[in-house]
């Protein structure tokens, strides 16, 4: 069998993954999986009736649903008449190395777990070595990587730096994702935005973030 | 003569709700800023300037649009009063469509979605030295479809909420599946993959602790998930973050027609030709704007496929026609409008903004339905005058400021798109104050970047998303009222407004799904990928 359209197989796979693990969460593991398990392995939800449905009702159809529709896409893909160029998967990265990816995240949790430190810090590693790993290994990748890993450094940055560094962390890394990379633009970029989202989001609309860094005793910005 | 009092009544009493509408959006208020007092402010004016002037902003600037904007700043609205919040979140989705055409014609790059067709003629416009004249049109059109169209909402928002009063859990749900169903018809593509991602979102939208028995659901252990998946941080992600990563592995290439602009004003000619067109667009916009899954996007494409049709001109479409400015962008407009009508009177949203604003109104602790209209006319009547008063200050910004909007489209995107993800983070961080809702923007920014490689269009997630748990909840209580009879959805005696609604549903489904149809929606469709 050859795949004729890969965009249709992965959509395919995508949404029988996703319907499928939404029935197994919520009915549960099967009998035997648990025996072999000795306990239950994913307890699930009860599923009622159809007067009173129980929290699994809804999502066991409407996951079943979609792991059959899932199911229609992927093998469809087989005997599309939409090949070549237009059924072409134009993704810079394989399952593998989303495989890779995630387990990044795993991997440094654990390790976080094991030093006793706060998770925040696995996600703030897993960001930095993605994006290293992007920029030397994949670099068609960069723009990707680099604006998600920009979203967490600033999310993992904000309570501990304050938002001087998190903005300024940003402006950096997702700057750093694009075209071209102009040290003195993106230092006045980075400047500006600094001084604008202190203005407007703490002082203007009173959101409650942290300016300076913890460890900064008195912070000249109050 | 009782026809004519009717008719009498009911204008009157239109008149009357403008009334309210306009007292409430002039109102003088005392407002605290920074500690500040300022007494005998017009604040409700204020903010829709605000609104609009951001609007036109994001609407001119590409890589930017209304859902993200407005998802950025449901937090701010916190601050500010339910009308005020409304009014100037109302203006924002508006207002880009204003500004979406002026980058459409100087530009050749869409500023809104719903500009992609203004393209096609309004850049020829501009290469012929016609750029003055088709960004005149644009706006005018734009604001004879504002007034038409609020007139409209005006009149027929208050019979349809009196109607939805009256709707029970199976009306309810009924039509959140005929609102799905439409959201898919309406998406680009394949059909399967899109009812695919609509099943999808209903299920992300039931993460959290289910409201009926206190189970907490697909939340993994993780504290942050008890009150599910922030809509905020979803449509970000799919929109914002997906969009800017999409952007960023195109080459940038702009060529601005800054100088040619020339005289603004239309010849005696054009006018001949541009006010038939710009009725018809404005008429099928504020139908287009009604249906749910509708909006500003789907009225652009009608109107300009319907205008190629059956215009004496249809050969010099494509080459600079004036009609192919005025008819999409003045249904864009209408569009953008009455598809406040399904919010207002329904509660339900007929498209991503409507759903931001469904979350501002429950921010303000307002439960949107067919009572708002009843319980809080000064802000039901406030928000629709104020789009009156909205769209005389877009004309105002679109056409003797043009240049200011021109000198705009100079500002590169790699300064824009750092800007934008700051105010994304610092928005979605905010919600909660949790880093978690960060990452789950990221999360979500990688699946919307990999559906939109895999060609599954996120629209239809997002509504999903909104409607998953509202479904869950009137499926669960029609099926308890009818003792577990399934059959009470689709009983033409005694719910025969649930009935019609399946079967709209239902024929709609099997006539986009027929081959000979599929191919006209295609082509339609084909339009736009060729811009």
């Amino acid at each position: 069998m050859q795949i004729k359209n890969p965009k249709d197989f992965w959509a395919g796979l995508m949404f029988f993954v996703f319907g499928a693990a939404f029935v197994v969460i919520a009915v549960g593991t099967p009998d035997f999986i648990n025996r072999i398990w000795g306990d239950k392995l994913i307890p699930g939800y009860q599923i009622g009736s159809a007067v009173r449905m129980g929290p699994a009702y809804f999502p066991v159809v409407l996951g079943g649903l979609l792991a059959v529709l899932g199911a229609i896409i992927f093998f469809r893909s087989f005997v599309s008449h939409i090949v070549g160029a237009a059924a072409a998967v134009k993704l810079p990265f394989n399952i593998i190395d989303l495989a890779i990816a995630a387990g990044v995240f795993v991997v440094t949790t654990f390790v976080a777990k094991a030093l006793g430190i706060s998770n925040d810090y696995a996600m703030l590693g897993s960001a930095l070595i993605l994006s290293v790993l992007s920029i030397v290994f994949r670099p068609e990748t960069k723009a990707l990587v680099l604006i998600l890993a920009s979203g967490l450094a600033f999310a993992y940055l904000l309570k501990p730096l304050g938002l001087v560094i998190a903005s300024i962390a940003v402006v950096f890394i997702s700057a750093y994702g694009g075209h071209e990379f102009k040290w003195k633009e993106v230092a006045i970029l980075a400047l500006v935005l600094v001084i604008f989202s202190v203005l407007v989001f703490v002082k203007g609309l009173t959101l409650p973030f942290p300016i300076c860094p913890d460890f900064v005793e008195s912070c000249p910005i109050r | 003569m009782e026809w004519f009092n009717d008719i009498y009544v009911f204008v009157a009493k239109v008149f009357q709700n403008l009334g309210v509408g306009f007292v409430e959006v002039f109102k003088l208020q005392s407002v605290t800023l920074w500690g500040y007092t300022l007494n005998n402010l017009p604040f409700n004016i204020i903010m829709c300037l605000i609104g609009v002037l951001l609007g036109t902003l994001i609407g001119v600037l590409p890589g930017i649009g209304p859902v993200a904007t407005i998802a950025m700043l449901l937090p701010v609205t916190f601050t500010l009063s339910p009308v005020a919040a409304l009014i100037m979140l109302a203006g924002i989705y508006y207002g880009a469509q204003y500004g979406g055409s002026t980058t459409a014609i100087l530009v050749n790059l869409p500023g809104e979605s719903s500009s992609v067709v203004t393209c096609l003629d309004g850049y020829q416009m501009a290469r012929q030295g016609r750029a003055g004249p088709a960004l005149a049109v644009a706006a005018l059109g734009s604001f004879f479809a504002g007034c038409v169209s609020t007139l409209i909402v005006a009149m027929f928002a208050p019979p349809l909420a009196e109607v939805a009063l009256k709707f029970g859990p199976a009306e309810y749900f009924s039509l959140m599946v005929l609102g799905l169903v439409s959201a898919v018809v309406l998406a680009h593509g394949s059909l399967i993959k899109a009812i695919s991602m609509v099943i999808l979102g209903l299920l992300l939208g039931l993460v959290g602790t289910d409201v009926n028995s206190g189970v907490l659901r697909f939340a993994f252990g993780v504290s942050e998930l008890a009150d599910g998946i922030g809509f905020v941080t979803v449509a970000m992600g799919m929109f914002g973050i997906a969009e800017i990563i999409g952007n960023l592995e195109q080459k940038e290439h702009r060529e601005v027609f800054t100088s040619k602009v020339g005289s603004l004003w239309p010849s005696k000619e054009d006018w001949k030709r541009v006010w038939a067109p710009t009725l018809r667009g404005t008429a099928l916009g504020s139908a287009l704007g009604i249906l749910p899954g509708g909006g500003a996007l789907l009225a652009s494409f009608g109107a300009y496929t319907l205008e190629k049709k059956i215009s004496k001109y249809s050969h010099e479409f494509g080459k600079g026609a004036i009609e192919g400015v005025a008819a999409p962008e003045s249904a864009n407009n209408a569009g953008a409008q009455t598809s406040f009508i399904p919010l207002l009177t329904l509660g339900i949203p007929s498209n991503a903004v409507m759903a931001l604003m469904i979350g501002a109104m429950m921010i303000q602790g307002i439960a949107p339905g067919p009572q708002v209209m009843t319980e809080r006319p000064q802000l039901f009547w406030g928000m629709i005058a104020s789009m009156w008063v909205g769209n005389l200050m877009l004309v105002v910004l679109n056409l003797p400021l043009i240049g200011m909007w021109i000198k705009l489209l100079t500002v590169p995107y790699r300064i824009l798109y750092p800007s934008i993800l700051v105010f994304m983070s610092v928005g979605v961080f905010s919600i909660s104050n949790q880093p978690f809702d960060c990452f789950l923007m990221a999360l979500f920014g990688l699946l919307g970047y990999v559906c939109v490689k895999l060609e599954c269009e996120p629209a239809p997630l997002i509504l999903g998303f909104i409607l998953g748990p509202l479904m869950e909840e009137n499926l669960r209580r029609a099926m308890l009222l009818s003792r577990g009879d399934p059959t009470v959805f689709v009983d033409p005696v005694a719910k025969p407004i649930s009935f019609s609604f399946l079967l709209v549903s239902a024929i709609l489904l099997v006539v986009i799904a027929l081959p000979a149809l599929r191919k006209t929606r295609d082509e339609a469709f084909a339009a736009e990928e060729q811009t």
